[in-house]
């Protein structure tokens, strides 16, 4: 399998010169093969040179079918799964309803499902960072018997040439490549790429001289973010541009927490209505919850037990739940768990302690963190050079799938 | 291609087929209306549409089919197993109108496997598998299959672009052919917000009524019931409503607010009857759906099943012809429970009896004499070790206590888990419609 990142930080500006531009039928040549053809992919204000590796440039063919395979229930082992449906576009390409994903067969998955918003920046994949390439990791989900459960890379294989409407379609966007595993995870990272949010409130204030951008109160909450709430020291914002994540590993106490044994529940059984359930009944009725020690299990180093990568914060009001397993519920839970000090593991990271933050800085924390919400994420993302705009059906058409349209040039 | 008939269309042969159909009732009480032959007395198998489990057996979900004529030297054996090949989270079937066929479905993999049952009853045969459902529908998890004359109604659960709760009902011809759908209901509907989840079908063809309930979609059904609890915004996604449809037009007419996800819906089989019951899983409520006086359909809940600050869970009811009583399970507790329904304003429990460690699925013969029960609530809902029993149990009912029968231990036997039952008889022992009267008059 590929795994080329030798020029993983090129811009993707560069690559304008290499062909036509995606959505631009004026400006692209008329019988310019359609592998060759480049998309341009415009990244949104507040985000970086959109980094991708030499050997797979995004090419609006390459994105396209990687959209349909993403979108594509076919490619899980019974014809249930997505990648779709545990990264649902309308939920902020995570799954707002569930803490953790359900797999195949109702499989349990330990980890939240990360959303996929900016996810091309992430230098390595995954709560606990295994991958290194958005080309390998797709595999992970696409072979793990808990989510889409297919036996092996060959029978993906098998199933994607003997299906018609795939005909032709990797050769068409691969310069006559068949399916493959490399050209498979390919499509679906060059689609992955596109799912940029930026251009925030936050962008705009910070990046583009709009003092105006936030309230008083979000400007408060900046302050905290940056000061007393120490929250910058792993959320990173630079000069130019911010990813609100230092890509390192630490342990907050969540994990720990998780194994700690359960206790009674509270049940909300209709609105308004709940109950308790004790933990007596819980065993009974479900399998015990698994183990999770973060990035050790890659490392296999004492010091990486129960840390987990630092997340983005782009769009964090749309991406609940929270934590690598899901367990806060809201923006608020997070900050309180933060202001008290953590999880309170007997080896948590000393960068997380109590905070002392005062109920109006909490509020205002949270009031920035919701000023983060992207302005031009899933269609803005597509859109094209000049005056061809997405319209304005572009999002429902693009999760539905009929990108055909959306912009001039951009037929599948 | 063959053209489709529109939905307007389809609600016009559907009102000629229903007045064109003599009417008629099913055996057990929770059959479609417009089943057309009837079983006279004892039935022959009882096929209980079961599920596999890995590591047992085939492994594969199947329908297994169960000698239940005590007069029968194969009494309380399994008779025939046919395994359908893999695992789909098989859960319930319904017999089309003509009784030959057995449509039963999988809320995972939304497969429906059609299987001949008239031909010989002992001996089903699977005669063509539907593997449309989801991509002519946008549905997830086919459910309930209703029998319309010549047609099938299929309540999905779940839907192909969340897995959430939001669905629909399918319409497909007795071939097989899909022909139309109709999403739930969604958004302010007299002020109550339709939350577009679907459960159950129960018609009543008098009234041009047709009641739907509410449960939940792919994402909590599959999911691991211990998981599902602790996990609050998933347990926010339950159905809250029922839907009373007109049946002509398939259109939405009223949603009613039914907290704590309704379930089974049982109408009233007495003739004049005005009022279907169902439960609500999660609330434990039994609640009444009626007309009053201005003609206006209200649900309202008129009794508790157990102790609901317990979480008791009631799952399958079924109701006596004469609607005089019903029996409501309850999973957690495994109890079979007993409500006086002479006044279904004010149903009375005056039973109740532990089924097993767990206890989903009861159906009764016609005359009330013979309640079979079963123990599978969903795959990943079934309780863990020793607690997860999985059976088939016949219970003789004398109107004051069960008395068991017999029991066929569906681990012991490699089979799975045990879950919907339908009923059949020989040809020779099945009534026409003019042999019962009886059952005949109520459905006038």
């Amino acid at each position: 399998m590929t795994s080329r990142r030798c020029c993983w930080r090129r811009p993707i500006a560069e690559l304008g010169l290499l062909g036509a531009l995606l959505c631009s039928s004026a400006a692209a040549p008329a019988q310019a093969p359609r592998a060759a053809q480049a998309a341009s992919i415009a990244v949104p204000l507040g985000l970086p040179p959109l980094p991708y590796p030499a050997h797979n440039p995004p090419t609006a063919a390459k994105i396209e079918l990687g959209r349909k395979l993403f979108f594509d229930r076919r490619l899980s082992f019974n014809g249930t799964m997505s990648c779709a449906m545990c990264h649902v576009p309308e939920q902020g390409f995570t799954s707002n309803e569930l803490r953790t994903p359900v797999g195949n067969e109702g499989a349990s998955v330990r980890r939240n499902a990360p959303t996929l918003l900016d996810v091309a920046y992430h230098p390595r994949l995954f709560h606990d960072g295994r991958d290194g390439a958005l080309e390998t990791q797709v595999w992970g989900p696409l072979l793990a018997p808990d989510e889409m459960a297919n036996p092996s890379i060959g029978h993906v294989l098998d199933h994607l040439r003997a299906l018609p409407d795939y005909a032709g379609r990797f050769e068409a966007a691969f310069a006559g490549r068949s399916a493959s595993a490399d050209t498979v995870g390919e499509a679906l990272a060059s689609f992955e790429r596109t799912l940029l949010s930026g251009d925030s409130r936050f962008d705009r204030y910070r990046y583009a001289g709009a003092p105006d951008a936030l309230s008083a109160e979000e400007k408060l909450g900046y302050a905290v973010f940056t000061g007393k709430g120490r929250c910058a020291t792993c959320h990173l914002i630079g000069e130019r541009s911010a990813l609100f994540s230092d890509f390192r590993y630490h342990n907050t106490g969540i994990g720990w927490l998780r194994d700690q044994p359960a206790r009674q529940v509270e049940i909300e059984l209709a609105p308004g209505v709940s109950a308790p359930m004790n933990a007596a009944t819980l065993r009974s009725i479900g399998a015990p919850p698994r183990s999770d020690l973060g990035r050790f299990e890659i490392t296999r180093d004492p010091a990486d037990r129960w840390a987990f990568k630092t997340p983005m914060l782009r769009d964090v009001a749309r991406t609940a739940p929270y934590m690598h397993d899901g367990s806060l519920p809201t923006l608020e839970a997070v900050v309180e768990f933060y202001d008290r000090g953590g999880g309170g593991a007997p080896e948590q990271s000393p960068l997380i302690a109590p905070l002392g933050l005062s109920a109006a800085e909490r509020a205002a924390l949270v009031a920035f963190l919701r000023a983060l919400d992207g302005r031009n994420r899933i269609d803005g993302n597509l859109q094209c050079e000049g005056n061809n705009r997405p319209s304005p059906d572009a999002h429902r058409n693009w999760v539905r799938g009929q990108t055909a349209g959306q912009c001039d040039g951009f037929e599948g | 291609m063959k053209k489709l008939p529109t939905p307007t269309a389809l609600a016009t042969s559907m009102l000629l087929a229903l007045f064109a159909t003599t009417p008629v009732a099913a055996d057990e009480t929770c059959n479609s209306p417009y089943l057309s032959t009837l079983i006279k007395g004892q039935e022959d198998f009882v096929h209980v549409w079961t599920l596999g489990v890995k590591g047992m057996g085939d492994e594969s979900d199947k329908l297994v089919t169960v000698d239940v004529n005590p007069k029968s030297k194969d009494y309380g054996k399994v008779v025939h197993t046919l395994s359908v090949g893999g695992r789909g989270e098989a859960h319930h079937g319904g017999f089309t109108d003509d009784r030959r066929y057995l449509w039963a479905g999988r809320l995972d993999d939304n497969k429906i496997f059609v299987f001949d049952i008239g031909s010989n009853p002992g001996k089903p045969r699977l005669v063509r598998t539907i593997v449309d459902f989801a991509d002519r529908t946008g549905f997830v998890g086919p459910h309930t299959f209703y029998a319309l004359p010549g047609r099938m109604l299929v309540q999905g659960l779940s839907n192909t672009q969340d897995h959430g709760g939001r669905t629909g009902m399918a319409v497909y011809n007795n071939k097989g052919e899909f022909v139309a759908k109709y999403d739930m209901p969604t958004g302010a509907h007299n002020g109550v917000a339709a939350d577009g989840y679907g459960y159950d079908i129960g018609i009543n063809p008098q009234k041009n009524a047709l009641l739907t309930s509410s449960f939940t979609g792919w994402n909590n059904y599959m999911m691991d019931f211990g998981k599902l609890v602790q996990d609050a915004e998933a347990m926010k996604r339950f159905g809250n409503t029922m839907v009373m449809w007109n049946l002509k037009a398939m259109k939405p007419e009223k949603v009613m607010s039914v907290p704590g996800s309704p379930l089974e819906i049982r109408w009233s089989l007495k003739a004049g009857d005005n009022w279907a019951i169902t439960a609500t899983a999660l609330t434990s409520k039994l609640v009444l759906v009626k007309q009053d006086a201005a003609g206006e359909w209200q649900a309202r809940a008129v009794a508790d099943v157990g102790d609901p600050s317990t979480i008791p869970l009631p799952v399958d009811i079924s109701i006596t012809a004469d609607a005089k009583g019903l029996w409501v399970n309850t999973f957690m507790d495994g109890k079979a429970r007993y409500f006086d329904l002479t006044n279904p304003e004010a149903p009375v429990q005056t039973y109740e009896k532990v089924i097993g460690r767990q206890v989903n699925m009861v159906s009764q013969s016609w005359d009330g004499k013979r309640v079979y029960f079963t123990s599978s609530l969903l795959g990943n809902w079934d309780k863990r070790g020793a607690d997860d029993e999985q059976f088939l149990k016949l219970y003789h009912w004398d109107g004051k206590a069960l008395t068991e029968q017999f029991a066929i231990d569906f681990y012991k036997l490699n089979l799975g888990r045990a879950h919907h039952m339908k009923f059949s008889a020989r040809t020779d022992t099945r009534a026409s419609v003019e042999d019962a009267p009886r059952v005949a008059s109520m459905r006038q």
